[in-house]
């Protein structure tokens, strides 16, 4: 059963034409990076250096053209290496065609431009680049509260499925107002009424496409974490809405409940995305490398799917994650990886000496990061 | 760098208050009326004022107008029975200039906002409702925008007008969603007025 999913996986369907890869990357002032000019082929980049030289740094600007977040949850004023003014991230994207990626940052400005033009609206620019960061902190997929998962879910939806992240941005409108109106002592029950309307009908929206999505990564989760754990343990993924039956009478079923707590208890906000292994909580039952590589495999899931919906593979971005798996372990990962790679896609992976993995072969350019230097290794 | 004179800088500082003025226009306005013959400034100091305390929202339907009732309200050509309620004063103008709206305005000064604390009271409902029975109000048009407040205050409205005798319809699409009506164009405003649906 766990095997269908590998057939699926995007990347053994996609031609080499389709893929996109970042080709020039450029930094001024990012973090530690005073400058930054650096071409990158398609294929497998290992950024090779001791701790607090800028390895991470580099991915993080990566992902930074991708989703213009950062992925440790910062904001601009953090990227800005200390003493400047602001920083500059500039990129080529080839695919189909090359696009030119310029992005500026100062507390006072921002600009972000592509192909000369500034870009006016976000949905016009989000695309050029995909990426999907695996780092540390993806063990809270696992270990951590619910928000994370359905983070993960809308995250996932809105690089997929159009019009999702409007309506989620509509549906967190809703549901804050509402909160607003409950926190209100006596609150006017028309008024009420009339914002729950909105809830339920974006609120019904979401749901669904997390029904329909859930079924399509089940299986290139398990794929997955079989790939990198050698088969096993039994993985299964399942979607636990927090609405079972209709969205409106569930709602007015806890009204009463609602007047003594003051929010919202019911909604897509409170959904749980249950990971299993072998019957029972990965959670509870799991061990440390157990669940990592559960936490991988949700994220090697993410990118399979974004390069189905698509038809191209998203850059993956590989912070930290080799040095914590069993040698076993990173034994099946490798050649997840270089499947990616090997389609035309693009990999960039952090790594001390310690932990370089002897499994890599020939097929990588190593580059060295030394104090903010990015430099082609040689040999 | 030396800083400017303290009257120029009130000025500038002053200007900032005002909306789409950014602190650096507002310096290069305030620059250039010092600097210009002072009958400019005069003239300035003129029109703003007059036109501050001539202009009011009309007693009836709330519309920025110099005569109370404005002239829509007082025009005898206009069809009466048809309501047509936006969120701003501005709005009016954006669907007379569409010209697909032959009856009367109501403007509500904004919509239901809970996280900006504006509720019911705070809008002009009461006001809207106190017009059905005089002006014997057939149809209520609500052409509010299609965000989640609008919506809400669409659906509020709907509610509260029930079983008072009026149609309550609501402009149907075309309004692209969080925009005011001030950025929909004539043609979308007058496609989304013929297309208006019946709400509830
Ligand atoms: N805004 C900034 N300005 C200047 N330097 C910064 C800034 N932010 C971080 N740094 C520096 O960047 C370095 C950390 O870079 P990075 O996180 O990329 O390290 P790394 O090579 O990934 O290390 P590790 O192997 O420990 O993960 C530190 O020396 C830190 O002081
Ligand atoms: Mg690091
Ligand atoms: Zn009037």
């Amino acid at each position: 059963m766990w095997n269908r999913g590998l057939e699926l996986g995007a990347w053994g369907t996609l031609g080499q034409g389709r893929a996109v890869h970042l080709s020039r990357l450029r930094l001024r002032d990012f973090r530690n990076y005073g400058r930054l000019d650096a071409d990158f082929a398609p294929g497998f980049h290992v950024l090779l250096g001791r701790n607090a030289q800028g390895k991470t740094n580099v991915l993080e600007s990566i992902y930074l053209l991708a989703t213009l977040r950062s992925f440790r949850g910062v904001g601009g004023a953090q990227m800005i290496r200390h003493g400047a003014t602001g920083y500059f991230v500039g990129a080529n994207v080839t695919g189909a065609g090359d696009h030119e990626i310029k992005a500026y940052w100062s507390p006072k400005e921002r600009k972000l431009s592509l192909d000369g033009r500034p870009v006016r609206k976000l949905g016009e620019y989000l695309g050029t680049l995909r990426a999907v960061v695996f780092c540390t902190e993806d063990l809270q997929l696992v270990k951590g509260p619910a928000r994370g998962r359905r983070r993960f879910l809308d995250l996932l939806l809105s690089q997929t499925e159009t019009g999702y992240l409007a309506t989620l941005l509509r549906y967190t409108k809703a549901l804050r107002s509402r909160n607003a109106l409950l926190k209100q002592s006596g609150p006017d029950e028309l008024l009420l009424e009339s914002f729950t309307g909105e809830l339920v009908a974006t609120g019904n929206l979401l749901i669904a496409a997390r029904h329909q999505l859930l079924p399509r990564i089940a299986p290139l989760v398990s794929a997955s974490y079989q790939r990198v754990a050698g088969g096993r343990d039994e993985v299964e993924v399942v979607y636990q809405p927090a609405v079972r039956g209709d969205f409106a009478v569930e709602l007015s079923k806890a009204r009463a409940r609602e007047r003594v707590m003051r929010t919202t208890l019911v909604g897509p906000h409170r959904d749980e995305v249950l990971l299993r292994l072998n019957g029972q909580s990965a959670l509870a039952f799991g061990s440390e490398g157990q669940k990592r590589t559960y936490a991988i495999a949700l994220k090697m899931a993410q990118a399979e799917h974004i390069g189905a919906v698509h038809g191209v593979m998203p850059v993956l971005l590989i912070d930290d994650v080799m040095g914590e798996l069993d040698a076993g372990r990173r034994a099946g990962l490798i050649p997840l990886l270089q499947r990616a790679h090997r389609s035309g896609g693009q990999v960039f992976m952090t790594c001390t000496e310690e932990n370089w993995p002897v499994e890599l072969a020939s097929e990588l350019f190593r580059w060295t990061v030394e104090d903010g230097v990015l430099k082609r290794a040689t040999g | 760098m030396a800083s400017l004179p303290e009257p120029v800088a009130a000025l500038a500082s002053a200007l900032g208050r005002l909306p789409g003025v950014g602190p650096r226009s507002a310096e290069r306005i305030a620059l250039h009326v010092v600097q210009a013959e002072p009958s400019l400034a005069q003239h300035l100091a003129d029109t703003l004022l007059a036109a501050r305390q001539r202009i009011r929202l009309c007693r009836q339907c709330g519309a920025l107008t110099e005569p109370d009732p404005c002239p829509l309200c007082s025009d005898s050509t206009r069809a009466n029975g048809v309501l047509c309620v936006v969120e701003r004063a501005l709005d009016v103008l954006s669907l007379e200039k569409s010209n697909t709206h032959r009856g009367r305005y109501h403007v509500l000064g904004g919509r239901l906002s809970p996280l900006n604390g504006v509720g019911p009271e705070d809008l002009r409902i009461d006001a809207l409702e106190a017009r059905i029975e005089p002006e014997a109000i057939r149809e209520i048009i609500l052409a509010v925008s299609s965000d989640v407040e609008g919506e809400a205050t669409c659906t509020y409205l709907a509610r509260r007008l029930a079983g008072k005798g009026v149609r309550v319809t609501r402009i149907a699409q075309g309004l692209p969603a969080g925009s005011g009506l001030e950025y929909a164009d004539d043609l979308t405003l007058a496609r989304a007025l013929e297309g208006r649906r019946e709400i509830l």
